[in-house]
């Protein structure tokens, strides 16, 4: 039975040409020795029976990945009868290098113009006529999905099967390579291998190491001196050769398409073109970029505090009156109920009454993120960065940390220079990530709810400019040395879709109640029973071992205001998690403190002033535990996480007696 | 052609195929296959953020969002460097 094997690009229609010329005839299995899908089927055309063999999709087929093996194997060694070679018509120079290699194998090619009539809908010409002599095969217009074009397709196939032509591509690789591949061919010739020589010879001077070891276990081929020696002058030269091949091969391709494809007009500057030029404007691209993040700052407070905040709040408190109501009609012990209502619903409901804040902060990112606009925003940004002498990448680090600070440390693996690297994970915890966002969101509820937005874009510009002033500085400092630069590939802009936007948000929102009910539940747990321990005191009072442990780090913080053992207690619990913070504020101050109760007491002991350095401690200070972690682990040294704890508690302490300080003498309270 | 696009991703601010395409008056999936080919050949180095969430913190609540920002980045390599100094 004869043989049509199928070969294309991706996405060429070839799968939809296989099932149209094989129906419901086919069967499918697995390459052997590999994991690629071998799918076979029956073509009967004219009482006459053609197996149809559909190899993977792929744009080379030099030995880059499994794919490009099977299909060239297969072509080289399982000697179909013809091949018939898939081309997307609306994409035709990039499918042309392929066709390109198939004619260097010598095999027999009926180029399938696929999608012919989504090319004409572009305006997309062509001289079938021409571009079939020049290519030296015959070229039939198809739309696959339509099955247009496939009866001449299988008719032109079965043709050629029965014709003895050689198959050939006319490229020229340039004096210097065609002399070495007529050399070579000349040692390859009546050798009996199992390639053609003259696509050995293209190999070997395209540096295929398949290809090396396959001549070298020759003992027909390799048993020559003068064979070895070229070979060794080729390996000297292969990066050059190989680049010259290839390029070769595109020019030859340009040349066909030049001659025999008309493309429509020259495009016009498209839309993305003229957004990125505003965009990511030299001297206008921070500034937009810092426009949009305080609109999407304000707009969260205004829909989610403003809209849905205070349901959440009062939601939250009925919750609280029913569980402690149905515990009393129990008469579950007074412990129990102090424990949930105060620890659990006090603690854990005190980070849970943000949701609504969270869904729609998380909602706009997503907007953004799927826009496309997000990468522009880093692409502003690593301007920056290269002005200060950093590595752009280092940016897209701080990004991650914005989420979480552990990915953002992981993430600098792909930094390969060590300095570039060091720097990157030692400013990280100064990105703002997403736990810290119920902490701003209490103190801003309490003492600035009419510029929210505003307070909430200052703390993350406060974060980003600390992380670059100290990476200018350690640059300068402990890791000197030459950064490395990159160059970023900016994706279309393209319309938001409501299930990638909504996705992007629920992941934030389902990981931040995810942490609200493991990890803060589980702080929240420990330091409730501090707070009630030893028995016989004051729960909640600062005779308690928790009262005690804040009272002795308080004083550490009177420069910066607030010096209460409460505040020097939420801090102490924020290195276990950065939502703890409030989790214990909101116990501490006990039975006072669920939803909006909390935004009020808080009113009492804190003032705008301390409220203010409050908050930019605990965006600097000492990251989380499981950061701390992750750069032990990164950097392989315990010396560079206590490092971090000590700088970072140094930096925040700064930060917040600056700002108590200096507006203390500027007459704020 | 293929050193005129590794020209022209060094010589780039950023990064835009269809730019790179209309200046060298080629198909934007000509160019998109020239950068493959340099990536192979390994005169460019092609990473994307998604790569950094190839991470062992599945465990943390946040490792469905912490990497959603689709950032490409593009390195010419010391390789790259070399044939463009010629």
């Amino acid at each position: 039975m004869n043989t049509i094997a199928l070969v294309g690009n991706p996405n060429s229609g070839k799968t939809t040409l296989f099932n149209a010329l094989t129906g419901s005839n086919q069967h499918v299995g697995n390459w052997p020795g590999v994991t690629v899908e071998k799918k076979e089927g029956v073509l009967k055309f004219n009482e006459k029976i053609y197996n149809i063999v559909d190899l993977p999709g792929t744009y080379s087929l030099g030995a880059f990945s499994e794919d490009e093996i099977v299909a060239r194997d297969y072509i080289l060694k399982g000697n179909p009868n013809v091949v018939i070679n898939v081309v997307d018509a609306t994409n035709i120079e990039r499918n042309l290098y392929l066709t390109t290699q198939l004619l260097e194998m010598g095999a027999k090619v009926v180029v399938a113009l696929n999608m012919i009539d989504e090319a004409k809908e572009r305006n997309i010409k062509f001289d079938i006529k021409a571009l079939s002599e020049k290519l030296g095969a015959p070229v039939i217009p198809t739309v696959a999905s339509k099955r247009k074009g496939i009866e001449e397709l299988i008719k032109q196939s079965i043709e050629l099967i029965e014709k003895d032509i050689d198959f050939k591509a006319n490229i020229s690789y340039g004096e210097n390579i065609d002399k070495e591949v007529e050399k070579l061919k000349g040692f390859l010739n009546n050798k009996d291998l199992e390639y053609p020589s003259q696509w050995i010879a293209i190999k070997l001077l395209e540096g295929d190491k398949y290809i090396y070891e396959l001549v070298n276990k020759d003992e027909n081929v390799n048993s020559s001196n003068e064979f070895k020696n070229v070979i060794h002058n080729i390996k000297n030269n292969t990066e050059d050769y190989e680049l010259e091949i290839v390029d070769k091969r595109y020019e030859f391709v340009s040349n066909i398409a030049d001659l025999t494809v008309t493309l429509p007009d020259e495009a016009e500057e498209t839309i993305t073109d003229k957004i990125d030029k505003v965009l990511t404007h030299k001297w206008l691209g921070l500034p937009i970029f810092a426009l949009i993040m305080l609109i999407v700052f304000q707009l969260t407070f205004t829909v989610g505090e403003d809209l849905f905040g205070e349901l959440m709040g009062r939601g939250i408190e009925i919750l609280s009156e029913i569980i402690e109501n149905l515990l009393i009609i129990i008469n579950s012990p007074s412990w129990i109920i102090s424990f949930v209502t105060e620890g659990i619903i006090g603690g854990v409901g005190a980070v849970v009454e943000f949701v609504p804040l969270i869904v729609v902060l998380y909602m706009l990112m997503g907007f953004l993120e799927d826009s496309g606009y997000m990468a522009r925003a880093a692409y502003v940004m690593d301007n920056i960065m290269r002005a200060l002498g950093l590595q752009g990448k280092t940016f897209i680090s701080m990004i991650v940390g914005f989420g979480c600070n552990v990915p953002g440390i992981m993430s600098t693996r792909t930094l390969e220079n060590k300095k570039d690297r060091m720097i990157a994970i030692l400013i990280n915890p100064f990105m703002s990530c997403g736990a810290k966002l119920p902490i701003y969101l209490v103190f801003i509820a309490a003492f600035f709810p009419n510029n929210g937005g505003l307070v909430l874009f200052f703390l993350y510009l406060l974060g980003i400019v600390v992380a670059l002033l100290m990476g200018k500085i350690f640059s300068k400092t402990l890791f000197k040395g030459e950064s490395s630069y990159f160059i970023m590939e900016l994706p279309p802009y393209r319309l938001p879709t409501l299930r990638n936007v909504l996705r992007n948000m629920w992941d934030n929102v389902s990981g931040f109640l995810k942490r609200a009910g493991t990890t803060i539940f589980a702080v929240v747990t420990v330091l409730w029973v501090l707070a009630m321990l030893p028995l016989g005191v004051e729960p909640y009072g600062q005779s308690s071992i928790l009262g005690q442990i804040g009272l002795f780090i308080a004083p550490i913080f009177r420069p910066a205001g607030f010096g209460t053992w409460q505040a020097a207690v939420g801090l102490f619990s924020g290195i276990a998690a950065k939502e703890a913070v409030i989790a214990t504020l909101g116990m501490v101050y006990a039975g006072v403190s669920q939803g909006a109760e909390l935004v009020s007491t808080i009113q009492e002991v804190f003032t705008p002033l301390t409220a203010a350095s409050f908050m930019v401690m605990t965006l600097l200070y000492i990251p989380c535990a499981a950061t701390i972690g992750t750069i032990k682990k990164e950097t392989n040294s315990y010396k560079w996480a206590i490092f971090t704890v000590v700088y970072t508690f140094a930096i925040g302490w700064l930060g917040a007696v600056l700002v108590f300080q200096i507006g203390s003498l500027l007459g704020f309270s | 052609m293929l050193k005129d696009v590794l020209k022209e991703i060094n010589d780039s601010d950023y990064i835009s195929k269809t730019n790179i395409a209309a200046k060298l008056n080629k198909s934007e999936g000509l160019i998109e296959d020239a950068f493959f080919q340099l990536n192979r050949m390994g005169y460019i180095k092609e990473e994307k953020t998604i790569n950094s969430c190839n991470l062992k913190c599945s465990n943390c609540p946040y490792s469905n969002s912490c990497n959603n920002i689709p950032i490409k980045s593009i390195t010419v390599t010391e390789k790259g460097k070399k044939l463009l100094g010629r």
